[in-house]
């Protein structure tokens, strides 16, 4: 592959990424929600796969085959579980989605005048798409803000979780295997108790928001 | 002199307090009190061993804490504290198998008896910063657990171990800060390179150590503002505690000051103990006047503490004048009467609570105004309290006096040094200790007066008797204690001497005159106690003879004060509050006790009164009303407007995250 097109092709997949945390944003369907998470665990895995071949690293190159069997399809299938009846909505979101479009605006903005430093560090082609992964990760977090649904706060956390690898992959040029294997058995664990917690709120307390548990503060 | 028996005392300290979380009922007691005693038998030894001449005694322990090593050495000023330490232990601790008191068979007590006492004598020997602080919060947390051992029982209890924790850990946090920063500075951590960079540090540095210092030392000293967990945590403790914390641990704050001070600084500017004089001179009038108010036995006993540690400081700044000054040789008699007098109160307080405690398991109270008539009936312990209460109103030939006069001496002879400051301060010194003597005699004219003579007040004070030996004979050789050190301070004063030199400029020769006379050298004044005692005694029987030959004829026995009545009930007596009420009057602006007066009028006619009722109470104190409460109440506001961020809401906490993760971006890109 030549050099201007592997450096197009890695600002597509890691844009992508970033395309998917806005369209979570922008989402209220859990469907089409946890589809997007699925693309934009494909569009991680195609990033390690490009940073594997181009430094021709197998490790990487495996690396993004966990990534994808994991983030694109285990995940996705486990929460589409927990989203139960399929026509299910956000209906009541903290901040409406025009106004979380501004300020997924803003918090880009944000993640990309702050992270010139970052750039600076990182001399390779990668480390400029840096900003991208620090705007991904700033968009999850604002989701678990401005989300209502217990599912909507494990999307936001597994965009945090799929920012910080993106950010992994582009300054390290591929974390270690085993490290990416134990962190993404981590992220299974988070979701597994994630669920288990949702569904025993919905037993509980029937389709309600995380807020129902202010009642238990002393 | 062999570092045996200073490893033998902490782990006899250890093994007591595993026995107590470990043995059954039955046999614990035994083996706390034992093996507690045996840890003071060895310190007392050691000390004794180092007092005497026989040099520091160092143990450097490896392995017990990670990367700094547990190191002791005891020099002959840490040797004083741990020989006070160690008889007050023994005394306190035997009182405590005869003492019902509520919670000191329990589990947690005896847990934490014999870790107090052990930590109480290895704190003065710790010798480098980690060793002493970790010994030091041992002895807070181990003093709070015996505070807090009858805490099911009496709301009381709560609040002063409230106070007491806050109070201990705030006090514990200044000196952390204060040794941190010396030996942030100094570059090592053990007290003999701190010693040695101390004095050239920069000078901020200095002042903040020796500030901080003050502030937490004085805090454990009961030193006025940072006193006002004394009051109510020593009385609420049950009675051997509160013999130990009162006659013992207030010592260790006294002792801070002085190491830190003189020791790791190596001695300071005047504006310092220009600060530690005055703050002694207030806390003694301070406490004086509240023991002259008080009607609680303890309480009383309580805020005489906080008068005299505040002796002790006028004592010790003083000294530091003096040093700084140039006048050497004062300088180390002013240290030597205060060390004296850390001693001397040790003793007739120690007897003082313990007799206290016995009036209290006796007589069914603390208060005064329920006792009454306990001479008669519990002869031993009255006396004890009788002998005690002579001493601590500094009255010859008991040791309080001792004490008192050399420190007046002390001071009286800084006058013609011609500094400015000290021409002022130490005149000032002078009233303060003559006023707090006074007012020292009339408090406990008030608590033999009320307490034990008279008729008794109440049923319980009617049906007590004398507690079991083992309570009354510990108290009572304090208080022989207390005679044999007034009349022979000889015995004390070379080991105060080698004490006071560890930290005073060198070079002075014997600026005393120690032989059965005391004096200062170069001086006219002396001091003979023996003879002082003879002469008393002669003076007594000389009085008796002469009342012998003068009354002539039968002896009409009466009711005392009975004004001729025949039947006298307890209730035409004076009552501590009503003997205490001209003292408060004068005082009123400082005072401010909580007055009630109801008077309830007959329905007939409004000139016939039916009852009055007045009550003065003086729960909390002047420092309390306008600076602990209104500071507490500004810190509860800010409290509860975190509440109000603290809504309980998930996403409301994620917000906070949110926030948090965009400033430190900001802050850092």
């Amino acid at each position: 592959m030549r050099a201007g097109s592997y450096d197009s092709v890695l600002a597509l997949a890691v844009g992508a990424v970033l395309v998917c945390a806005v369209a979570a944003l922008w989402l209220s369907s859990v469907r089409g929600v946890v589809r997007v998470l699925a693309a934009q665990g494909l569009a991680l895995g195609l990033v390690a796969l490009l940073l594997g071949l181009h430094v021709h690293d197998t490790a990487l190159v495996a690396t993004a085959g966990v990534v994808v069997g994991l983030k694109a399809v285990v995940i996705p299938t486990l929460l589409r579980r927990v989203a139960g009846e399929t026509h299910s909505r956000e209906t009541r979101p903290l901040v409406n989605v025009p106004a979380s479009l501004v300020a997924a605006a803003a918090l880009s903005l944000l993640a990309f005048s702050t992270t010139r430093d970052v750039v600076r560090l990182v001399p390779t082609g990668a480390g400029k798409l840096v900003p991208v992964g620090f705007a991904t990760l700033l968009l999850g977090f604002f989701v678990l803000v401005a989300r209502r649904k217990p599912v909507f706060q494990m999307v936001g956390l597994l965009l945090v979780d799929n920012a910080v690898a993106l950010i992994a992959f582009l300054i390290t040029a591929g974390v270690p295997f085993l490290i990416e294997l134990g962190v993404s058995l981590d992220v299974l664990l988070g979701v597994v108790v994630l669920m288990v917690l949702a569904s025993r709120l919905r037993a509980d307390y029937g389709e309600v928001d995380l807020d129902a548990l202010q009642e238990l503060r002393d | 002199m062999s570092p045996d028996l200073l490893a033998a005392t902490g782990l006899l300290g250890l093994a007591g307090s595993a026995g107590g979380a470990v043995v059954g009922l039955r046999f614990r007691i035994p083996v706390v009190a034992g093996t507690t005693v045996a840890a003071c038998a060895c310190g007392l030894v050691t000390a004794g061993g180092v007092l005497s001449g026989g040099g520091p005694v160092t143990l450097e322990v490896g392995g017990i804490m990670p990367l700094s090593g547990f190191s002791l050495s005891l020099d002959p000023l840490g040797a004083l504290f741990t020989a006070v330490t160690a008889v007050i232990g023994i005394c306190a601790v035997i009182f405590s198998l005869g003492y019902h008191g509520p919670g000191l068979a329990g589990r947690p007590a005896s847990t934490a008896l014999p870790l107090f006492v052990t930590s109480m004598l290895l704190v003065p020997a710790a010798s480098s910063v980690t060793t002493f602080l970790v010994l030091w919060e041992l002895m807070a947390l181990s003093s709070l657990i015996l505070v807090l051992s009858d805490q099911r029982r009496r709301a009381e209890v709560q609040r002063a171990g409230e106070w007491y924790a806050a109070m201990t850990q705030a006090g514990a946090a200044a000196i952390l800060l204060a040794l941190v920063l010396l030996a942030g500075h100094a570059g090592g951590q053990s007290f003999a390179a701190l010693a040695g960079h101390g004095p050239g540090m920069a000078s901020w540095v200095r002042n903040g150590a020796f500030l901080l210092a003050l502030v937490g030392f004085g805090s454990k000293a009961g030193m006025v503002p940072l006193h006002v967990w004394l009051p109510r945590a020593h009385p609420e403790a049950p009675g051997p505690v509160s013999a130990l914390m009162s006659a013992a641990m207030v010592n260790l704050g006294i002792y801070g000051i002085i190491r830190v001070g003189d020791g790791l600084l190596g001695g300071g500017p005047e504006w310092w103990w220009l600060t530690v004089m005055g703050l002694g001179a207030i806390s003694a009038l301070f406490g004086a006047l509240h023991s002259t108010t008080s009607t609680d036995l303890k309480r009383l006993l309580a805020y005489s503490t906080t008068d005299n540690m505040g002796l002790v400081l006028l004592g010790v700044g003083a000294s530091g004048i003096f040093a700084d000054t140039g006048h050497r040789a004062l300088a180390l008699i002013a240290l030597v009467a205060a060390l004296l007098h850390v001693v001397f109160h040790a003793v007739f307080k120690g007897s003082l609570f313990l007799a206290a405690a016995s009036l209290e398991q006796g007589g069914g109270s603390r208060r005064l105004d329920d006792l009454g008539g306990l001479l008669r009936r519990m002869p031993v312990t009255g006396t004890v309290f009788l002998v005690g209460s002579l001493a601590i109103s500094a009255l010859p030939p008991l040791c309080g006096f001792v004490s008192e006069w050399l420190l007046l001496q002390a001071m009286l002879h800084g006058l013609p040094t011609g500094d400015v400051a000290v021409a002022v301060a130490m005149p000032l010194g002078v009233a303060v200790l003559a006023l707090t003597g006074g007012l020292t005699a009339a408090t406990f004219v008030k608590a033999v007066g009320i307490g034990l003579l008279g008729q008794p007040r109440s049923r319980g004070a009617v049906d007590a008797s004398e507690v079991p030996a083992a309570m009354w004979a510990p108290s009572g050789v304090l208080a022989l204690g207390c005679l044999a050190l007034g009349v022979a301070p000889v015995t004390l004063v070379p080991a105060v001497l080698r004490a006071a030199r560890v930290v005073t400029p060198a070079g002075v020769g014997d600026p005393l005159r120690h032989g059965w006379r005391l004096g200062l050298a170069g001086s006219r004044g002396v001091l003979d106690p023996v003879l002082l005692g003879l002469g008393l005694v002669a003076a007594v029987a000389v009085a008796a003879g002469a009342r012998r030959l003068v009354q002539r004829g039968p002896v009409r026995r009466t009711a005392a004060w009975g004004c001729g009545r025949e039947a006298q009930t307890s209730r035409m007596e004076y009552t501590a509050t009503s003997f205490a009420e001209p003292l408060v009057r004068v005082f009123d602006d400082v005072v401010r006790p909580n007055r009630h007066l109801d008077v309830s009028h007959t329905s007939e006619s409004r000139y016939y009164v039916e009852s009055i009722e007045y009550h003065s109470s003086l729960d909390d104190d002047a420092f309390e009303r306008r600076g602990y409460l209104p500071a507490l109440a500004a810190l509860r506001r800010w409290g509860d407007l975190a509440r109000r961020a603290q809504n309980g809401s998930v996403h409301r906490y994620l917000a906070f995250g949110l926030v948090a993760l965009l400033v430190v971006l900001v802050v850092v890109g």
